[in-house]
């Protein structure tokens, strides 16, 4: 059996940056990668992808200061470039193809089982992701055998969908995306919107994250919010990266040709039925816009930058149709095809500890689950940062300091 | 036997006739079969509203209940309320109730089947994990609804049972309960 002082699962962005902060600390460690070096992004993701945050959110374990476009979206092949020259540069102690088999407490630490053996350990850090497993509701079991059905995690390009139209359920960033691809390819494409964000790419001169990161948006730690699991749900930001800033709403969706309708309520003698709520899910995402662009407008003004800042911008409210679809009969339609984007979950199914809360959420508080165990790259982890690339650096300082002060302890015992 | 004779010996109070010669009529004036029903609610405080409901549109014009009628919807002690009255749910359940049993006299008068007694016990299952926001993965309605007639009519078991069956075709709560519907509140 070997024996090491942390295992780190999964070489995403999270775990190559906890291992370059182990690595300062001297701490020995080795990284455990079920497939390649940024798996994910190699193998889970659609062809076209471009991250949606803009370069400067993006760095990776050490490597931020070095991006010549700042304000530029990278293609996911590019992106995987970094990550390789990153690890490289790092020298950081990955051992791919090694899948996690089990994780279980024993005396000094844990026990990791991998098909590739057993490792020893004093602490664990999960960076295995949030986006392992599509989340796709139960009613797709009732979908005829004959409608092709996709996750963003399958999807890879318009010429694998069958012919005919497409139904995409979802609109966060995924459906968005996808829904505006096929739309372009030439299918007819009908949106099933849940609940959603609404943002522009640019607001008065800027990248819209950009005003959130001036504004605070995304540091404010988990101890400081009122309802951790609300906001650990906020859907993605809907917004797509490209050469040009382009906004990628309902509105510039319908403008394409998507007809958009309620949310997907469940599938019923062959027939999908979708929610007459989209009035209001398409009103309550123009109210929070509204609201962040009123507190991107006041940070302007209070920090005496009117001068600086284009001036406020309207939008216009999201055009809902008069009556949305409610039925589709998927027998009689020309629907082929259903793409599922309706959100992810991770995989902790190999944990073999009581740390998982009645719906199998795993318990932690900002990261520590138990001694000597760490999760990383989970939506709202320390911060609203946490979900995004750049995140990763801040949440891993922060627990390998925990991690080495732990160690310090158990030593002087 | 034939069947105009059981019509004639069925007497469900149901006025069938003129309900078949508005079918007759609306044939030819679909515009005339666009009703429009309203209720007026007003906030009594606490979760305590008062509906009235006064008149609708249909037929091509106005018209107006016999008299006003009032429903009070309260939540009960547990939800920290005063009770005033039966809560949206059940009132909810109420009208699916209301319009089968409805259902199913105009349909035993067509048929010819004589009632005698028509019951119905409605029951409602809810997660209130749900409307108290505590899982985004319970809706906040019904998970299921049972509703559990007895019947006592001149008529088989299997003949009940197919009365019950087309009332519920034929529904309009059934409907709006089972199916998606468009809904749009607005703010004055």
């Amino acid at each position: 059996m070997k024996r090491t002082t942390t295992v780190i699962i999964g070489a995403g962005q999270s775990g190559i940056a906890m291992s370059y902060q182990l690595a300062r600390s001297g701490v020995e460690h080795v990284v455990l990668e079920r497939g390649q070096v940024a798996n994910s992004w190699r193998k889970e993701r659609w062809n076209s992808l471009r991250l949606l945050t803009p370069n400067w959110m993006n760095g990776l374990a050490g490597s931020d200061t070095d991006i010549r476009h700042p304000e530029g979206f990278t293609h996911v092949s590019t992106f995987i470039d970094r990550f390789d020259a990153t690890v490289a540069r790092n020298n950081s102690p990955v051992q791919q193809e090694t899948t996690v088999l089990s994780v279980r407490p024993c005396t000094g630490g844990y026990q990791v089982q991998t098909d590739q053996g057993m490792i020893a350990c004093n602490s664990v850090v999960m960076a295995n992701g949030a986006c392992a497993l599509p989340k796709v509701p139960e009613c797709s079991r009732e979908i005829p055998g004959d409608i092709a059905q996709f996750t963003p995690l399958d999807y890879k390009c318009p010429s694998d969908v069958p012919g005919g139209d497409v139904l995409v359920v979802g609109a966060s960033a995924s459906g968005l995306q996808i829904a505006q691809e096929l739309q372009c390819s030439g299918r007819d494409v009908t949106l099933a919107v849940g609940n959603h964000l609404r943002l522009p790419r640019r607001y008065r001169g800027a990248d819209i994250l950009a005003w959130m990161e001036a504004i605070g948006a995304f540091s404010v730690p988990h101890t400081d919010v009122d309802d951790l699991d609300r906001v650990r749900r906020t859907p993605s930001l809907s917004l797509i990266g490209s050469d040009k800033p382009q906004a990628l709403d309902l509105n510039a969706l319908q403008e394409i040709g998507v007809r958009i309708t309620g949310r997907l309520s469940t599938m019923r003698d062959g027939k999908a039925l979708f929610s007459g709520s989209l009035h209001n899910l398409c009103a309550a995402a123009d109210q929070k816009l509204k609201r962040l662009l009123v507190s991107i407008d006041e940070w302007i003004a209070e920090t005496a930058q009117t001068s600086v800042a284009a001036p406020e911008e309207q939008f216009v409210p999201t055009c809902v149709p008069d009556a949305p679809l409610l039925s589709m009969d998927l027998a009689v339609m020309k629907t082929r095809s259903i793409v599922w984007a309706t959100g992810y979950s991770p995989d902790f199914s190999w944990l073999e500890m009581p740390v998982f809360d009645r719906k199998g959420g795993l318990i932690h508080i900002g990261g520590l689950v138990a001694p000597g165990l760490y999760a990383m790259g989970q939506p709202y982890l320390r911060s609203r940062k946490s979900t995004h690339i750049h995140g990763a650096a801040e949440d891993a300082l922060a627990l390998a300091n925990h991690l080495t002060a732990r160690l310090g302890h158990s030593v002087a015992a | 036997m034939n069947i105009q004779s059981e019509i004639k010996k069925a007497d469900n109070g149901v006025n069938v006739a003129a309900l078949m010669d508005a079918r007759e009529a609306l044939s030819a004036a679909p515009e005339a079969a666009q009703f429009t029903w309203r209720a007026q609610s007003q906030w009594m405080g606490g979760v305590h509203s008062r509906s009235i409901v006064t008149g609708f549109f249909g037929l091509g014009q106005e018209h107006a209940h016999k008299k006003p009628y009032e429903l009070d919807a309260d939540h009960p002690a547990c939800f920290a309320a005063e009770d005033n009255g039966p809560t949206p749910v059940e009132i909810v359940l109420s009208a699916l109730a209301s319009c089968l049993s409805a259902g199913v006299a105009s349909v035993a008068q067509h048929r010819g089947i004589q009632l005698r007694s028509v019951s119905a016990i409605i029951e409602g299952d809810m997660d209130i994990y749900g409307i108290l926001g505590m899982d985004p993965d319970i809706r906040n309605g019904f998970s299921a609804i049972r509703v559990r007639f007895d019947i006592d009519a001149d008529a088989t078991q299997e003949e009940i049972e197919a009365v019950v069956s087309q009332s519920q075709k034929r529904s309009a709560v059934f409907d709006i309960v089972a199916n998606p519907g468009t809904v749009n509140v607005t703010v004055a």
